[in-house]
């Protein structure tokens, strides 16, 4: 995906992608995201992932690292946090360019609820999509691509966990619980 | 004979007080059930059981003797209430009272409800940053882990299952809470078996119901019996294979657990 630098309209470290998604909707953003996580301990720490914006709805989604694009693109920048993420905003003549492939596609809502867990984050980019992007099929069917292919990659969750083991037990070293531990 | 369950999520909306009430009340019709409100800081038990005017909470048992905020007349049986068949332990909302309660005096609390309980069931808070928000975890048995078909909410959910097992605490079992399409979601849960290592007790679908329980301050079972995510909790609850112990040991472990000395 060839996207024009555009116009860096804000750069945040953040806890997790909610926040991004809902500046993009909010200043009805059209242009992209980059997600860099932060977490070195993760394979892919040194790639990105992208998602474009058309007035504050995300449109595609790809990764740098894995050059996947859609649903599970969404899966492979989903990382336990944190990102620092960059907002770009890109001039009314390159608005074609945050459209791209059909296959980097995703559909209005599935960023935030799925990779965000925000579902009234998803309510309101869906009621903002315009109708021709397929609201109705998030509030029928609703696609968990982008969580199957989180699931489906066994060295992402396993770092998750191994992480996270690690983390409780230096933890309870520092609460004094460590004579709990297994 | 008891059994301790922490009802646990590493996020916050997943619905676990509706889960620990729903899951507590289905018990209930096999087991001598106590539910407390272990997410103290918090607590939203009270909310879910009518129990908004409950004189005496967990928070008074908490609070250290002679601490300006507590009150010292205050025994365990007083925090109890007999509710929609179960005993439930409320905690307080006072953020002064979360302030000036001990954690390590919570061990004592739950050794004393487990003498008089088949299944204890933990609602435990939605993080893991303090070691008051580990302790449930800590002393319980085993976890049940309530997620939604999100990727954050499973990433967490995982998250508990280790700071769980790292303790000693199993996982009894998955709830997929607030589904909003239970097929699509299927797939999700098979997937997610891989990792959890205890079965998926029941995917809830996302209800009014539960809602409108909740604003009627009462458990979803005796709310709405018949609505699709109570009938999900029942056949959770059937799935839970509840395993008994001897409540002695589980007394004694509750009161040998090293516990931090503040919140």
């Amino acid at each position: 995906m060839n996207l024009p630098r555009g116009t860096l309209v804000r750069s945040r470290v953040v806890g997790d992608p909610a926040a991004a998604l809902s500046t993009a909707l909010d200043r009805e953003l059209t242009g992209y995201a980059v997600f860099e996580p932060q977490d070195a301990l993760l394979l892919d720490a040194d790639s990105e992932g992208v998602v474009t914006f058309d007035d504050g709805v995300p449109v595609c989604a790809y990764h740098t690292g894995t050059g996947r694009g859609g649903a599970n693109a969404l899966a492979d920048l989903a990382v336990p946090g944190p990102y620092s993420v960059e907002l770009r905003e890109l001039p009314a003549d390159d608005r074609e360019a945050v459209r791209g492939e059909s296959d980097l596609r995703v559909a209005p809502g599935t960023a935030a609820d799925r990779l965000a867990g925000d579902p009234d984050l998803a309510e309101r980019t869906r009621a903002a999509a315009p109708s021709e992007r397929g609201r109705r099929d998030e509030t029928g069917g609703e696609s968990m691509d982008a969580v199957e292919a989180f699931l489906d990659d066994d060295e992402k969750i396993d770092a998750i966990r191994n992480r996270a083991r690690e983390e409780a037990r230096t933890r309870a070293e520092q609460w004094g619980l460590d004579s709990e531990l297994e | 004979m008891v059994e301790a369950f922490a009802v646990a999520s590493g996020k916050g909306g997943t619905g676990k007080t509706t889960t620990t009430v729903a899951l507590g009340m289905a018990l209930a019709d096999e087991y001598d059930v106590t539910i407390v409100d272990a997410d103290t800081g918090m607590a939203n038990l009270l909310f879910h059981t009518g129990l908004t005017d409950a004189d005496a909470t967990l928070h008074d048992l908490l609070v250290a003797d002679g601490n300006e905020d507590g009150r010292d007349d205050v025994t365990v049986e007083d925090a109890v209430y007999d509710r929609f068949g179960m005993r439930i332990v409320p905690c307080g909302t006072s953020l002064d009272a979360f302030e000036a309660a001990d954690p390590d005096r919570l061990r004592e609390v739950v050794a004393e409800l487990a003498a008089d309980a088949d299944v204890l069931l933990l609602d435990s808070p939605a993080a893991l940053g303090s070691k008051s928000a580990v302790l449930p975890i800590v002393l319980a048995d085993r976890a049940v882990v309530v997620v939604q078909p999100t990727i954050p909410a499973l990433s967490d959910g995982l998250k508990v299952q280790e700071y769980a097992h790292s303790y000693g605490t199993d996982t009894a079992g998955v709830v997929f809470n607030k589904v909003h399409d239970p097929d699509a979601a299927e797939s999700v849960a098979e997937k997610a078996e891989r990792y959890f290592d205890g079965p998926t007790l029941a995917t809830v679908p996302d209800a009014d119901a539960a809602r409108s329980a909740r604003r009627a301050g009462e458990p979803l079972l005796a709310h709405a019996p018949e609505s699709a995510a109570a009938r999900a909790y029942r056949t959770a609850a059937a799935d839970l294979d509840v395993r008994a112990g001897e409540s002695d040991d589980v007394a004694d472990r509750f009161r040998s657990a090293v516990v931090p000395e503040s919140p």
